[in-house]
């Protein structure tokens, strides 16, 4: 049996026993008092829910811990793992790899989605579908995104390639998934199409509670639409859009299905990022401890993320 | 409210054809014989249209199984973490104690964690269970991705419930678990649907667990079954476009059938606490 459903057992066992307690006699002892003070109380709601994170998500973060300082046989051999995965020419390109394709995607969703955000926010007929069909990348299975991409950047009978070579754009078929420095911007371009729908849509929210007041202000002050959209718009944006961009990275070091699904990180790892690494370096390469010290890395640096965007997401929502 | 102008279509139909054409390539070459997909020039419509690829992924493949294991692990996982997060989700919004705020800031930062910092130990912990390979492993994992979203979602959902509609419950006696099953439950019941939808889409489309927990052709779900119309040497296009259509149906019909709801509580979430 699992740890989790153990503590579930356990947890409804001592709860019926609980309920028997009161109507034996008085409660005695403290345990016993503790439990009859607490059966309405806030512990017994949220124990069972805490407990299977607890179980799904703590455990593994410790047992990385360990494993990440121990060899296959389960022997202590301190930072060697961290040292070992740290030199690794992998590990080096990996990183950068994950640098440009969450920086550069980054850049453009944020473009790309408060442009569309914008145009969203319109009136205009059918708008409601129009916002529907804009989210549709973003909702559809990323697997799905990865092969019908995969499919258009086809070298021979791709349509990408055929239409820029029946506009003279190229003399020859670019080799979109294969050619090592096109790879990595071909696979960003993808994930910008796939995330930047989310940016449009937090982006229209963000616009919609802009008050109408500094608009009708600025209207009476004779401003074009440029300069609503510079001095009113995007100044207003500015703290959606800060939290959206740690979002942004979160997904972003995290995308593992379009670049797997497409290259597999290849050719010769051009397209690796950290997080396919650890996959890699675990399923392709069987070296447990060695994923486990970047997987610990990895966790801490995306932690620095997290704890960035609740910080400034609770300091924006509460203004 | 701005005037309405033309040209604001233009930008409109740039922007419905960057999110909506992959998709409307991806049903066209799911028409297309082997011939004309691999065919210069491209035809913009299938000369002759043909269902020969979606007969061969529906009966001459592992996708109706692997649609099937999708679907049990989408349903398992998003009911299992239902069923927990109602009560969590009932503490959180109803009770003061000491610690709250940090048990829900944890809660966050789990929805949040990558899932790639988690394969290799919950590999080893799968495998120390024996449920590698299973159906179930699948599910329990899963419970890391759809449990922290859904107590995160029905805390909120909870908290906008006024409480004066339970005090008339309390003060009759009645205990905080009957009132949750009998009132909060029927009165969040649409956040509930949300949440569930959310909660298997989440799950239908994951894809990096269940390609490094679930590789046995019994228990694939559809996301890692798609790679088997490639070989090294060969991709059969036209089946792989078939069955991405069939993977998004379900997800396009939540989606559009509920398209007010999901934008909806998308922008309320992005601007509300």
């Amino acid at each position: 049996m699992s740890d989790a459903a153990t503590a579930m057992v356990q947890t409804e066992a001592s709860s019926k026993a609980r309920r028997a307690q009161p109507e034996a006699a008085a409660p005695r002892g403290r345990l016993a008092r503790y439990l009859a003070a607490h059966k309405d109380g806030p512990t017994f709601f949220i124990l069972p829910a805490i407990a299977l994170l607890a179980t799904f998500i703590i455990y593994p973060i410790i047992s990385t811990l360990i494993m990440s300082v121990t060899n296959g046989n389960g022997v202590f051999v301190g930072a060697q793992n961290y040292i070992d995965i740290i030199e690794s020419d992998r590990t080096a390109r990996a990183t950068m790899n994950t640098v440009y394709f969450v920086g550069a995607s980054i850049i453009l969703q944020l473009i790309l989605g408060t442009a569309a955000g914008i145009v969203l926010n319109e009136q205009f007929r059918g708008q409601a579908i129009v916002r529907a069909l804009t989210l549709i990348p973003w909702v559809i299975p990323g697997i799905v995104g990865a092969m019908t991409w995969a499919w258009m950047f086809h070298t021979d009978y791709g349509v990408i390639n055929y239409v820029l070579s029946s506009w003279g754009l190229i003399d020859e078929p670019v080799r979109w998934l294969t050619n090592p420095t096109i790879v990595l911007p071909a696979l960003t371009a993808v994930n910008v199409w796939k995330m930047f729908p989310f940016v449009a849509i937090m982006v229209l929210a963000g616009l919609q509670s802009i008050p109408v007041s500094l608009y009708e202000a600025a209207k009476v002050d004779g401003a074009t639409f440029r300069d609503e959209v510079i001095y009113i718009t995007l100044p207003q944006l500015r703290p959606i859009l800060a939290s959206i961009t740690l979002l942004l990275i979160i997904a972003g070091v995290n995308s593992i299905t379009i670049i797997y699904a497409m290259t597999k990180g290849g050719p010769a790892d051009r397209s690796l990022i950290t997080s396919i690494q650890i996959f890699v370096e675990a399923f392709q390469y069987f070296n447990f401890n060695q994923a486990s010290a970047l997987s610990v890395l990895f966790f801490l640096v995306s932690t620095l993320f997290i704890v960035a965007h609740i910080w400034l997401d609770g300091r924006r929502k509460e203004r | 409210m701005k005037a309405r102008s033309p040209w604001v279509y233009l930008p409109v139909l740039i922007l419905l054809a960057i999110t909506v054409v992959p998709f409307f390539w991806m049903i066209v070459s799911s028409f297309k014989s082997l011939a004309e997909l691999y065919h210069i020039p491209i035809t913009w419509l299938p000369k002759q249209a043909t269902l020969a690829n979606y007969q061969k992924v529906l009966f001459d493949s592992n996708v109706p199984r692997y649609f099937w294991n999708s679907t049990i692990v989408s349903l398992g996982s998003t009911i299992v973490a239902l069923i927990f997060a109602t009560p969590a989700a009932y503490g959180f919004s109803r009770f003061e104690f000491k610690g709250r705020s940090v048990w829900q800031m944890l809660i966050l930062m789990s929805h949040l964690l990558p899932s790639a910092a988690l394969i290799v130990p919950l590999y080893i912990f799968l495998g120390y269970l024996n449920l590698l390979n299973t159906l179930i492993g699948l599910i329990l994992v899963y419970l890391v991705l759809t449990l922290p979203l859904a107590i995160w979602m029905l805390t909120g959902y909870f908290k906008s419930i006024p409480v004066e509609l339970e005090e008339a419950a309390i003060i009759d006696g009645a205990s905080r678990w009957v009132i949750l099953l009998k009132i909060m439950l029927p009165l969040s019941l649409p956040g509930i649907v949300v949440i569930f939808l959310y909660s298997f889409v989440a799950t239908w489309n994951e894809f990096i667990f269940a390609l490094s927990f679930a590789n046995d052709s019994s228990v694939k779900t559809l996301p890692i079954g798609l790679a088997e119309f490639s070989t090294e040497y060969d991709t059969d296009w036209g089946a792989i476009m078939a069955a991405s259509v069939i993977m998004s149906l379900p997800i396009a019909a939540i989606f559009l059938g509920l398209q007010k709801v999901f934008v909806g509580g998308m922008m309320s979430g992005a601007t509300k606490g």
